[in-house]
């Protein structure tokens, strides 16, 4: 089981890539994506892989795109695309959802039901036919209470039936700024399956940043043409 | 009033939870409960919550971490754990919380998921944002002291 959670540290967060790692390894993730977002761009004084050493868990570098217009997004895509693993587009308004579900670049359309956002049937095969996955942002079940949190569950539900409906990929994520705000694997299957979620459905979604972040450094990779296309060895003359 | 017989009695769980705040809170066992009772009653409703019954029998906390064993009525076990973990912060201090392992009985959880480390805090001078700054630092986690917060940080940060 390799669970993965995606994590906003220092300076968007308040605990740096180390802490976040290191307490992610004590509750037993095998590891981190750093979606910090592209106003404040994680600062890796530690190199990710003594991090990996150190504690046991892989830390992906992910950037979590902030802008107030497709156009402004469209232009940072191309900028974090050749720089990170995984590209995160932050949603939460019609515009912003639709772009970042039909771009071919872009890796998860983060907490899309956030603020005015919404999502319907058009996004969703959009999303599938584009292989963006949506995410089941957890946060505001966690961390508010009242009416927030009633509202967060309906958006949950619907969002959850729509992806179900047209298969659409998605990951799932608590969404922490600092270390205390990490749960465990076990703790956001236990929350997911009170809220109407299958325990797998949640598994998958965590598991999903890790087959995310292999295959997106496999095509980083000097060795990778293209998808499908390895290189062989020379036929040799009989 | 007579104690029931054995096959009447409610049959429990006994969650092992870890706990982890900033190094300045000061939590007690009513606090922790108070919490916890919040906690279910949100998520799960009054029904689900006299169910799951969640009482905390066995509580340590010093120094920015604790211990904990919440009893849960048996088969209620998971609606317990995803109540404790909607526990985001105790008397206005946020707190990280772990539910270790369940077991059946309290010794049982106490010796397989239970582990007083003991580690005394210290207090130490860092360089963080190029700032000097103290840092309460227990085993390899250090938590800065930032203008009026915390920030969390590994002695990896510090090399």
């Amino acid at each position: 089981m390799v669970f993965y959670e995606g994590v906003h540290a220092h300076p968007d967060g308040d605990s740096t890539v180390a802490r976040m790692a290191a307490t992610a390894a004590d509750y037993e993730f095998d590891g981190v994506v750093v979606r910090n977002h592209s106003d404040a761009t994680a600062e890796y004084d530690t190199d990710p892989e003594r991090i990996r050493e150190e504690y046991g868990v892989d830390v992906v570098e992910a950037v979590e795109i902030r802008a107030d217009n497709p156009e402004v997004a469209a232009g940072h895509v191309g900028n974090y695309r050749p720089k990170c693993t995984v590209l995160l587009v932050h949603g939460g308004t019609p515009s912003l959802n639709r772009f970042a579900v039909e771009s071919d670049r872009v890796d998860v359309l983060a907490h899309p039901m956030e603020g005015r956002g919404d999502f319907n049937h058009v996004l969703a095969k959009a999303a599938a036919e584009y292989d963006v996955r949506v995410e089941f942002n957890l946060s505001r079940v966690l961390r508010s209470d009242g009416g927030p949190r009633v509202q967060a569950l309906q958006d949950l539900r619907k969002l959850r039936e729509i992806v179900t409906q047209y298969d659409a990929p998605f990951v799932v994520s608590a969404d922490p700024t600092n270390h205390l705000q990490i749960r465990g694997p076990r703790e956001l299957v236990a929350i997911g399956e009170t809220i109407g979620f299958s325990e797998d459905q949640i598994r998958d979604g965590l598991r999903e940043w890790g087959r995310l972040a292999e295959r997106n450094r496999e095509r980083a990779s000097d060795d990778f043409i293209a998808p499908g296309v390895k290189r062989g060895r020379y036929e040799e003359e009989p | 009033m007579k104690h029931l017989p054995k096959h009447l009695r409610p049959r429990w769980r006994y969650l092992a939870v870890h706990l982890e705040t900033w190094p300045d809170a000061d939590l007690d066992r009513r606090d922790f409960q108070r919490s916890v009772w919040f906690a279910t009653q949100n998520l799960l409703g009054d029904a689900g919550s006299a169910d799951a019954d969640c009482k905390v029998l066995h509580f340590e906390f010093a120094d920015g971490t604790g211990e904990a064993i919440v009893r849960a009525r048996h088969g209620h076990a998971d609606e317990a754990r995803a109540a404790l973990a909607c526990v985001d912060e105790i008397r206005g201090d946020p707190v990280g919380l772990f539910v270790a392992g369940i077991s059946g009985t309290v010794r049982a959880c106490e010796e397989k998921y239970l582990r007083r480390d003991g580690q005394i805090p210290d207090e130490r001078k860092v360089v963080f944002e190029d700032d000097q700054r103290s840092a309460v630092v227990r085993g390899n986690r250090y938590d800065v002291r930032t203008d009026g917060a915390f920030a969390g940080a590994t002695e990896l940060d510090f090399e």
